[in-house]
């Protein structure tokens, strides 16, 4: 009986970077259109939640916030985990391949083997490392087609999705949703989603705060690493609360609306 | 013995694969309900529930995706002579079955009591409309499903 309502967090993760900021650089869809939620795709999403309550005032159903958070012009979620691993592993067997190949004379003029090194080079890309322990960030500079990238300061590459750190804000304060990050089989997010159930029995407007951590690419001594960068992005819940009543009698509990058959 | 009083019955739909095949059969709708009686049709859109009068039956909606909504939009009894009806799948194009508002279905409670004029050992077939999101063909009923007295 209970749906589960969804709200996606698209951010476009290179122009959230540059600018500093999440504000018209994501986009917030839900499944809640038919309740009412407004703005869907842009980064003023009103969530409609639905709220419903017995007769005797008690809470009628449960409803749970989820968030997933992806990211804009990124190597998809959906590869295999071990996608970001295997391609550093190719590009490195393709180039001692292709330097294979090369000392063993089959080109013989100097400046056409400097040529070589300098495509085998590029081909071979560059390592990232991270402090944080997935292979989501670790492995190579990709685009995102999966092809190494060899000039990350004016190609564009793959950015690690986003990951939402925390939910606060006045939602919050006020009791109006419980967040919190829960463990998930489904790696899609890293194995962790944030998740809210919804006190409905105060209707009412309430704003809330994702804090989301971004990942850039920066020097440090001579590595290339992914730095994290902390953003905040504020979204809206509106809360109705009605009623809940019988289909058949739209009011209490009756008799089912058979009717008396003449052939008993 | 102490009567159970009441029956639920679960009415379980696989919303992707009835909206791709816009119909509520191949697997897409499953009736079940926990009747103390010896129902038949359990699992399939042909339940037929075996009440007694005076228990109270309630329908409640579950989507196997939790994020795909699933809602009950009405329940038509069609009476003891539509066992010929053939099993229509087919949408619903007028807006004749219900003028309620498709986003306050979820308000609703289907429940009700067995009355006592049923007759006994005939199926009382009904139609039961289902709602999936919005569009054109969001609204699926079938009307196999009945209730027999006992």
């Amino acid at each position: 009986m209970t749906q589960q309502l969804a709200i996606i967090v698209l951010v476009d993760v290179g122009n959230a970077l540059s600018s500093r900021a999440l504000t018209d650089n994501t986009y917030l869809f839900d499944n809640m259109k038919l309740h009412g939620s407004e703005n869907q795709g842009t980064g003023d999403l009103v969530t409609a939640i639905h709220g419903a309550y017995w007769r005797d005032g008690s809470q009628a159903g449960e409803q749970v916030l989820n968030w997933l958070p992806y990211s804009l012009g990124s190597i998809p979620p959906t590869v295999p985990r071990s996608y970001h691993a295997i391609r550093a592993q190719q590009t490195d067997r393709q180039a001692l391949a292709d330097l294979a190949e090369l000392t063993n004379g089959s080109r013989p003029s100097g400046a056409d083997a400097e040529a070589v090194l300098a495509q085998i080079q590029k081909s071979v890309g560059m390592r990232v490392k991270t402090a944080r322990r997935t292979r989501a960030l670790s492995g190579k500079i990709l685009d995102v087609t999966g092809k190494v990238v060899s000039d990350h300061s004016r190609e564009t590459h793959s950015y690690p999705p986003p990951v939402i750190t925390d939910i606060c804000g006045e939602a919050v304060d006020e009791k109006i949703i419980y967040p919190a990050a829960y463990g998930s089989p489904d790696l899609v997010t890293d194995g962790w989603y944030w998740s809210a159930t919804v006190d409905t029995s105060r209707p009412g407007t309430y704003a809330y705060t994702m804090e989301i951590q971004l990942h850039e690419l920066a020097q440090r001594d001579g590595e290339m690493i992914w730095e994290p960068v902390n953003l905040t992005c504020r979204s809206t819940l509106r809360i109705t609360s009605d009623p809940r009543r019988n289909g058949f009698t739209q009011a209490g509990t009756g008799y089912l609306p058979i009717a008396p058959s003449p052939f008993a | 013995m102490k009567m159970k009083m009441h029956v639920n019955i679960s009415v379980v739909v696989d919303v992707i694969g009835a909206l791709s095949d816009k119909s509520l059969l191949n697997g897409n709708l499953c009736l079940m309900d926990d009747g103390p009686f010896q129902s038949t049709g359990q699992g399939t859109p042909a339940l037929c529930t075996v009440v007694t009068p005076g228990q109270l039956v309630r329908w409640s909606a579950l989507a196997v995706d939790l994020q795909t909504p699933v809602e009950i939009k009405n329940i038509t009894f069609l009476g003891p002579r539509a066992a010929e009806e053939a099993d229509a799948d087919s949408s619903d194009p007028d807006g004749s079955v219900d003028s309620v508002d498709s986003g306050q279905l979820d308000l609703y409670e289907w429940a009700g009591v067995v009355p006592t004029f049923m007759a006994r050992g005939v199926p009382y077939k009904y139609r039961l409309d289902l709602q999936m999101y919005e569009g054109e063909h969001s609204v699926l009923h079938v009307d196999s499903p009945a209730l027999m007295r006992l």
